[in-house]
């Protein structure tokens, strides 16, 4: 399957065979780190190859449109419930440099035991079936096709299913996976007898097919009240989940510790998340770092959101993060909005770029107090070890409430998180292997006959799942009326049809958002917001952002609502414009030729701004590229332009005309060119229109070559006018 | 049993800790995580679980909803710690069937009384 770039991705074309779809790759892939990499006017030091497609930052526009990308994977979280819908989404967060997409789980798959085949729709992320992780895959392959860069695939091995969750993983190409049994014990209270022995399963099965492992104790920053108390803690999570993986055989560079900076301004946040992000580096040396942004203390403002997301990854690059995980601005407020998941992106994105060659510019200090937070960190995790140990190991350690206590360790506040471990989910389901117990498949952890022979355990039977993929049994649907294909009968009808509605989530959500600000105290204002939201013809408006500007001057809001509009493609008016020249291309060629430019506003006009912006160097006018600029200023006659033109052998003429009363704009228009007609000059000159009411249209109606409205840039102006030359040149 | 509440120790806490250099610590700390795991890993060694056993199945080739009936009546019957895909491959050997026949037909209720346990 392949992508066009100007095609929207089809799903029923992906779900086309997907019967006999295999993963063409297995295992996790990083992106391929280059050093001293020129790119356009830079050389950076810690960036990876390029994208064959991308959308770059909009600054890039200043710098030759580059899109340099980090040496960082970065991460983006993607679960609306739908995975069809995501799948744009991904597309999407892959333009903007995107290359690991976590893919949530449907609320509840934990307590599920066994796997949930079909395509159920989901709460909060996704019900994980091989049909839709199958679709998934397929439709990353040809989105990575599309991009140039191989796209990591990640989601969940947890609950009381994990062993089976693997199994599909690994049979279905994903790419990374949570699995961590501590998670499953503390926060979904599943029996911790039967989450660590499948662990050891699930965990056996991901390293042989290359699965890169991330932890879950992060977790425990998102639900301490004051998160930086559990950091001695996390050490221990972290420690016990990687000692466990290394002990079932899984190499140090599958293991991956999921980290998060555990405060956000106004706390001084460099003063507790840069000492714990040393201590865990220095700990872990050996092992790979995925940094998630904070996500524990994070409001409705989304630049407030985004200003901690950028210190957050200002950390990672201090301390050699291997994976930058974003969280969506929009979090704190509601399920991420597509264009959340891009803005997330972005912030990595644009960060990491900035900060391209700081550690070789800086070092952290080698003593005072950056030291001094990181042994004692280091201190009071040991002492956290030497504890569950006192108590006789992990099992009565959690029994006892020593994990996600709120003290900081060895304070205690005496409300940890309780587990009998005798109780949970799937207690008493955990038997012992007797002497004769066999598993004739690969990828299977302890005692086994089989694993005696020399031969493959499962060459009994002409090999298992792992070596034979055509034994893979694929279950389309269990319940039909609740599937994709029923879900995409009202995309495919709009489309057929040429309708379109605004969205921020799912097809047709028809959700907008606008932002408001007024000039009352907080709740009047936000009563008037909302009445005002109606007024656009919202439906349902809802506040999801107020920031007060001052108690008694105004409010700010966000509001979002339904926009009931079906807009049909074919009754709009859509112009024809083509993309201008780059300034690079313009200045080329204007450059070495001796382009003269008369300009003018005209008329009875004091207007003076608008020929500015389009003249002037310091406004980004045609002035930089090279163009001759003979400026007349304001209420010039007609005449005297011409005049002008004829002196300095111009070939363009500009006319600013911003008054408009009687038509008097395009009587000038008219007038211009009647008059250049008359004196023998029109062939050879390009007239171009300016100002706020004029259209192409407008002023090509009145004898100009072209015309420019509101918003046009000197760049618009210089490329059409370099469009033009070069075709006369040509004649 | 909860935690009882203790204020900050540390300071007397880390006394026994502060001659070590930060290499001495690390080697601590990790000799330390692997004694708490040690024990938890061995119990993983010599012990199944449904999921386990489901998980095998389908790397034999079953569905996931055959794995789950299957594990279901192998469970009931008692004799999941005899391993499911070694009972039901040393079936397909000694009837010389196909392992998915021989899981097709123990779903039908044949041959349970012949299980090589």
């Amino acid at each position: 399957m392949k992508l066009s770039p100007n095609k929207k991705l089809d799903v029923s074309e992906i779900l086309k065979g997907l019967e006999h779809y295999r993963p063409r790759r297995k295992g996790w892939t990083w992106r391929k780190k280059l050093k001293d990499n020129k790119i356009g006017p830079f050389v950076y030091k810690e960036s990876s190859e390029s994208l064959k497609k991308s959308i770059p930052l909009p600054a890039a526009t200043y710098f030759e449109n580059i899109d340099p990308q980090s040496d960082l994977v970065i991460t983006t979280e993607i679960a609306s419930g739908r995975f069809e819908d995501d799948l744009r989404r991904m597309r999407m967060a892959a333009w903007h440099g995107a290359d690991h997409i976590m893919v949530i789980r449907t609320t509840g798959q934990s307590h599920i035991d066994g796997l949930i085949e079909g395509t159920p729709e989901g709460i909060g992320g996704i019900p994980i079936s091989r049909k839709q992780i199958r679709a998934t895959r397929k439709a990353l392959d040809a989105i990575e096709d599309e991009v140039g860069r191989a796209i990591n695939f990640h989601s969940y091995v947890s609950g009381v299913a994990g062993p089976e969750i693997a199994v599909l993983f690994a049979e279905e190409g994903v790419n990374g996976a949570h699995q961590d049994p501590q998670y499953n014990v503390l926060y979904r209270n599943i029996n911790m007898h039967r989450s660590f022995v499948d662990a050891a399963e699930a965990k056996t099965i991901m390293k042989d097919a290359g699965i890169l492992q991330l932890d879950g104790a992060h977790n425990a920053n998102a639900t301490a009240k004051e998160a930086w108390k559990v950091t001695p803690e996390l050490f221990v999570q972290h420690a016990i989940n990687t000692a466990y993986s290394n002990a079932v055989g899984m190499p140090n560079d599958l293991i991956a510790l999921s980290t998060v900076p555990p405060t956000a301004p106004p706390a001084p946040k460099m003063q507790y998340d840069l000492p714990y992000a040393v201590a865990l580096r220095e700990l872990f040396a050996d092992y790979k770092i995925r940094a998630q942004q904070n996500t524990r203390y994070m409001e409705s403002d989304t630049m407030e959101t985004t200003i901690t997301h950028v210190l957050d990854t200002l950390i990672s690059r201090m301390t050699s993060t291997d994976i930058q995980s974003t969280i969506t601005p929009d979090e704190g407020r509601n399920i991420p909005w597509h264009y959340n998941n891009v803005a997330g992106v972005n912030t990595a994105r644009q960060t990491l770029m900035g900060l391209d060659g700081l550690m070789e510019q800086v070092e952290l200090k080698k003593d005072g107090s950056l030291r001094e937070n990181v042994r004692e960190l280091k201190e009071r995790a040991v002492l956290f070890l030497e504890e569950i140990l006192q108590k006789g190991g992990y099992y009565t350690a959690v029994e006892q409430g020593q994990f996600v206590d709120q003290g900081y360790f060895p304070e205690r506040k005496g409300d940890g998180i309780v587990r009998d471990p005798q109780s949970g989910d799937g207690a008493d389901t955990v038997i012992a292997r007797e002497a004769n117990y066999g598993a004739p498949v690969c990828s299977h952890f302890g005692n086994n006959i089989y694993a005696q022979n020399n031969n493959k355990t499962c060459d009994d039977y002409g090999g298992c799942t792992l070596c034979d993929p055509s034994k893979v049994q694929y279950i389309d649907e269990l319940d039909a009326p609740d599937s994709v294909e029923k879900r995409l009968e009202q995309p495919l009808a709009d489309q057929a049809a040429g309708i379109l509605r605004p969205e921020v989530e799912k097809h047709g959500d028809s959700i907008v958002c606008v932002t408001l600000f007024v000039p009352e105290s907080p709740k009047v204002a936000e009563a008037a917001a909302l009445e005002m939201a109606r007024h656009m013809g919202l439906k349902n408006p809802e506040v999801i952002s107020r920031r007060v500007m001052h108690p008694a001057e105004g409010s700010v809001f966000e509001i979002k609502g339904i926009l009931d509009v079906a807009i049909n493609i074919e009754k709009l008016q859509i112009p024809t414009g083509e993309e201008p020249l780059s300034d690079k291309a313009i200045e080329d060629w204007v450059r070495p030729r001796n382009v003269q430019v008369v300009a003018a506003t005209v008329g009875e006009d004091e207007h003076s701004v608008g020929l500015h912006e389009i003249l002037d160097i310091k406004h980004g006018g045609i002035e930089k590229y090279g163009f001759q600029c003979h400026d007349l200023g304001t209420s010039v006659p007609i005449e005297r332009v011409l005049d002008m033109a004829e002196e300095t052998n111009a070939q363009v003429v500009l006319i600013s005309t911003i008054v408009t009363h009687s038509d008097i704009h395009k009587q000038h228009m008219l007038h211009l060119h009647e008059l250049a007609k008359q004196r023998g000059m029109r062939k050879k000159l390009i007239l171009v229109a300016g100002g706020g009411q004029i259209t192409e249209q407008l002023a090509r109606q009145c004898g100009m070559n072209t015309g420019f409205g509101h918003g046009t840039t000197g760049r618009d102006v210089g490329s059409f006018l370099v469009r033009v030359l070069r075709e006369l040149e040509a004649e | 049993m909860s935690c009882v509440e203790r204020p900050d120790d540390f300071e007397r806490r880390r006394k026994k800790l502060q001659g070590m250099s930060d290499e001495e610590l690390h080697h601590q700390f990790w000799s330390l995580v692997e004694k708490i795991v040690e024990p938890v890993i061995e119990e993983a060694r010599s012990h199944t679980t449904p999921s386990i056993e489901r998980s095998i199945l389908l790397r034999m080739g079953f569905s996931s909803i055959e794995a789950n009936a299957l594990v279901a009546k192998i469970l009931e019957q008692n004799l999941l710690g005899h391993g499911a895909g070694r009972l039901i491959l040393e079936l397909a050997k000694a009837k010389q069937l196909s392992i998915h026949e021989t899981g097709t037909a123990l779903l039908a209720g044949q041959y349970w009384e012949e299980l090589p346990v």
